[in-house]
């Protein structure tokens, strides 16, 4: 039966392409929002990931970089400095501002960089140099290219004017990118010397962060302390929360969509086939049979649908950071098991709806010609 | 067009479920849509509501919801002595990240001074802070998180207590809350600071001459509000236009596949008959506007059906999420016409080969 089953669903190849397709393009929906809220998930911490620090020193019940602000005052640097374990500590200033070269505006979390910094850095430099120094800018290659400046040229950043000296690469996400300059500039811009954004804390070889970070919080007045792995948590969170009620959203209208896809492809599939299964009826197969024919055919169907459904998402996740620099997918295999599981229903949905159809067959139809 | 129409209504279940399953995909596309229009209508609530007509900002910040602004010391007196400002409103914000019940709520603060004005326009419960220690809530957050006038909300380091719910001030992203410019310096460790300045232009004073006399001070950029306004819109449009486009496109192709595979169906079912007609002397011509046309009204009555389940799908979002607010406007409706016909054409092409390559000669072969 099941020989059988398949072989009458391959029999016609563009009804099999459409109806896979359809079912490809449903899971597709739900594949890619998923990819989407992955991908920003992953690059809202690649900066914490990448930023060499052990433990991150925020202003106290701050506990996030992302749309959030931390004033500490200067003096905190010496005092998480004296904490046992800490090997170096590194000031950054931040604020969400703009990188401006004429019209072209982009939104961008700036940086501001002490010289020689140990920690918080550009990761990636494809060229120019790391260091912003005095007047000078880091920005990111791929907003550099789209306002069609580089090396030498000259941006706009917090209403001043900086030189291009570096160029890094993953440092965009959906909402902005990262610049970086350095310290002293920003100090001016913001005209206040006295306060710090954060503090980047590497700890010494063999020390424990989560152990350092919890003597900061108990030695140092005012400051919370996290380590790397804590802060991109308390990041991908921030994500997570916003786009829960969207995600979901979307994932129902994309479940249903499949649901009335699958289950028109199965149910017009089995009225073509009505004179085959009447035939089978005849001969003397029993209507259970035909329910496990159309069963089988509705699961290697949405199997289908689902693999090509994967091959396209992994094709856009190639294609769209191609097309939109703040924009791309990240697959997981928790997405996959979800998308996998709404096709185990798809296929049930579908195969129950021509069950009233295959029960009603008359045997003798395929007598009369019909 | 009659045979269009029995070969297409044959069948009810087929027709309904390829009806639903345009429909569906109509509706996700007004929905994304919708919720793009009432995301604009959100961002640019607080300015919309905010007194003045130029808002003057740090140099190079064009945007209110975009880029921190800190304006250099002195600003607001200077601005306040330029000839044709009636007043210069200052405002201190910044977004913040609230911890709520174990949830993450980005929030936009703004620090306000109550005798000036730029704080709530729309205090439903309560009434504005009188002290440093006092906050206006967002509504809608303040329901979901069951937070009510009285209880203590801990911004920071510090904790606040909510004395007035606003209204109109929510978004699926962020929601609004205010303090007095005072606690929000402190908090921010800025004393002395202002992010925007909220200007009013003396009467008979142009808002453009007063912007363009704002402009030549060093340090500042003064904008017209409409255009920080469209700024924003345009800001958070370019962030989220790329997702929306992808899952509209998205939701095109499963549209034209549903109609396609339908009308295929259909077609090959009735191969024989059209075998017939061409036998009779029709051309393929014919043949295609009888699959063009059943396209065209199976499209057409799942966008029909489309709009109405999007609008009620509207309804139960807001209500079940009312920081969503879905905005549907009659010209969504001819762009999901659009949309829809569209699907029919692409569908149509699907029978199209299986009609051309019929051969008259078959009919009579069986």
């Amino acid at each position: 039966m099941t020989r059988l089953a398949i072989r009458n669903l391959f029999q016609n190849r563009t009804r099999l392409i459409i109806s896979v397709g359809g079912v490809a393009l449903a899971l597709m929906l739900i594949l890619s929002l998923d990819g989407i809220v992955l991908w920003i998930q992953q690059r809202v911490t690649a900066y914490i990931d990448a930023s060499g620090a052990d433990v991150f020193v925020a202003q106290a019940g701050v506990r996030n970089m992302h749309m959030a602000s931390s004033s500490l005052p200067a003096d905190r640097e010496a005092l998480v400095a004296g904490v046992d374990g800490v090997e170096s500590v590194t000031p950054i200033l931040y604020a969400t501002n703009v990188v401006a070269v004429g019209e072209e505006r982009t939104i961008a979390y700036i940086i501001g960089l002490p010289s020689q910094t140990l920690a918080g850095g550009p990761w990636i430099v494809s060229a120019g140099r790391a260091d912003p120094g005095p007047g000078g800018a880091v920005i990111d290659r791929g907003i550099a290219e789209k306002s069609g400046v580089g090396l030498g040229d000259h941006v706009e950043i917090m209403g001043r004017p900086f030189e291009i000296v570096g160029l890094s690469g993953g440092t965009t996400s959906l909402t902005n990118s990262i610049a970086f300059i350095g310290s002293e500039d920003f100090s001016k811009l913001r005209g206040d010397p006295d306060t710090v954004s954060f503090l980047f804390v590497r700890v010494e070889p063999g020390a424990s962060p989560p152990d350092v970070a919890g003597r900061i919080e108990s030695e140092v007045d005012g400051v919370t302390a996290q380590t790397r792995q804590e802060f991109a948590a308390q990041e991908r969170q921030v994500v997570r929360d916003m786009s829960t009620d969207l995600v979901r959203i979307m994932n129902a209208v994309g479940f249903l969509i499949g649901l009335a896809v699958m289950g028109l492809t199965v149910y017009t599939a089995t009225l073509l086939r009505r004179g085959e299964h009447g035939v089978m009826k005849a001969l003397g197969a029993r209507n259970r049979d035909l329910y496990a024919s159309v069963s089988i055919q509705a699961l290697v169907s949405v199997g289908l649908g689902l693999g090509v459904g994967l091959v396209f998402t992994l094709l856009l996740s190639a294609v769209v950071p191609r097309l939109a620099s703040n924009l791309g997918l990240a697959i997981s295999l928790a997405s996959v098991g979800k998308a996998a599981l709404a096709s185990l229903v798809f296929a049930g949905a579908a195969a129950f709806l021509p069950i009233r159809q295959i029960r009603d067959l008359d045997p003798a139809m395929v007598f009369r010609g019909k | 067009m009659l045979i269009a129409h029995r070969n297409l209504t044959r069948e009810k279940t087929r027709l309904a479920l390829s009806i639903g399953g345009v429909a569906l995909a109509i509706m996700l596309v007004l929905i994304l849509d919708g919720m793009l229009a009432g995301m604009y209508r959100q961002i640019t609530s607080y300015l919309d509501h905010s007194r003045g007509s130029v808002v003057v900002a740090q140099n190079g910040v064009r945007n209110l919801l975009g880029a921190t602004s800190l304006l250099p010391a002195g600003a607001v007196a200077d601005v306040q002595a330029i000839g044709g400002v009636a007043e210069a409103v200052p405002i201190l914000s910044q977004f913040v990240i609230l911890d709520l019940h174990g949830k993450k709520q980005p929030t936009y603060l703004v620090g306000y001074s109550p005798e000036l004005g730029g704080g709530p326009w729309d205090v439903v419960a309560g009434r504005t802070p009188e002290t440093d220690e006092e906050m206006v809530f967002d509504r809608v957050l303040a329901a979901r998180h069951d937070i009510g006038l009285g209880d203590e909300v801990a911004l920071m380091d510090r904790s606040y207590r909510v004395v007035g719910l606003s209204d109109g001030t929510t978004s699926w992203m962020t929601s609004f809350i205010f303090l007095r410019q005072s606690a929000v310096q402190a908090l921010l460790r800025a004393p002395g600071a202002a992010s925007f300045l909220l200007v009013d232009a003396e009467e008979g004073a142009s808002a453009e001459a007063v912007r363009d006399r704002i402009s030549e001070m060093p340090g500042v950029e003064a904008l017209l509000k409409m255009d920080v306004q469209a700024n924003d819109r345009r800001l958070f449009g370019k962030f989220f236009s790329a997702p929306v486009r992808l899952m509209t496109g998205i939701a095109f192709l499963i549209g034209a596949l549903v109609v396609g595979l339908v009308i295929y169906t259909a077609t090959v079912e009735r191969r024989r008959e059209y075998g017939v007609l061409k036998a009779l002397g029709a051309r393929n011509r014919v043949l295609y506007s009888v699959v063009v046309v059943q396209a065209f009204w199976a499209a057409l009555a799942g966008t029909a059906f489309g709009i109405l389940l999007a609008l009620g799908a509207q309804a139960a979002i807001m209500a079940a999420r009312p920081q969503f607010l879905i905005v549907l406007q009659a010209d969504m409706a001819g762009r999901a016409l659009l949309i829809g016909m569209g699907m029919g054409l692409l569908a149509a092409l699907f029978p199209a080969r299986a009609v051309a390559g019929l051969e008259p000669a078959e009919v009579f072969r069986r």
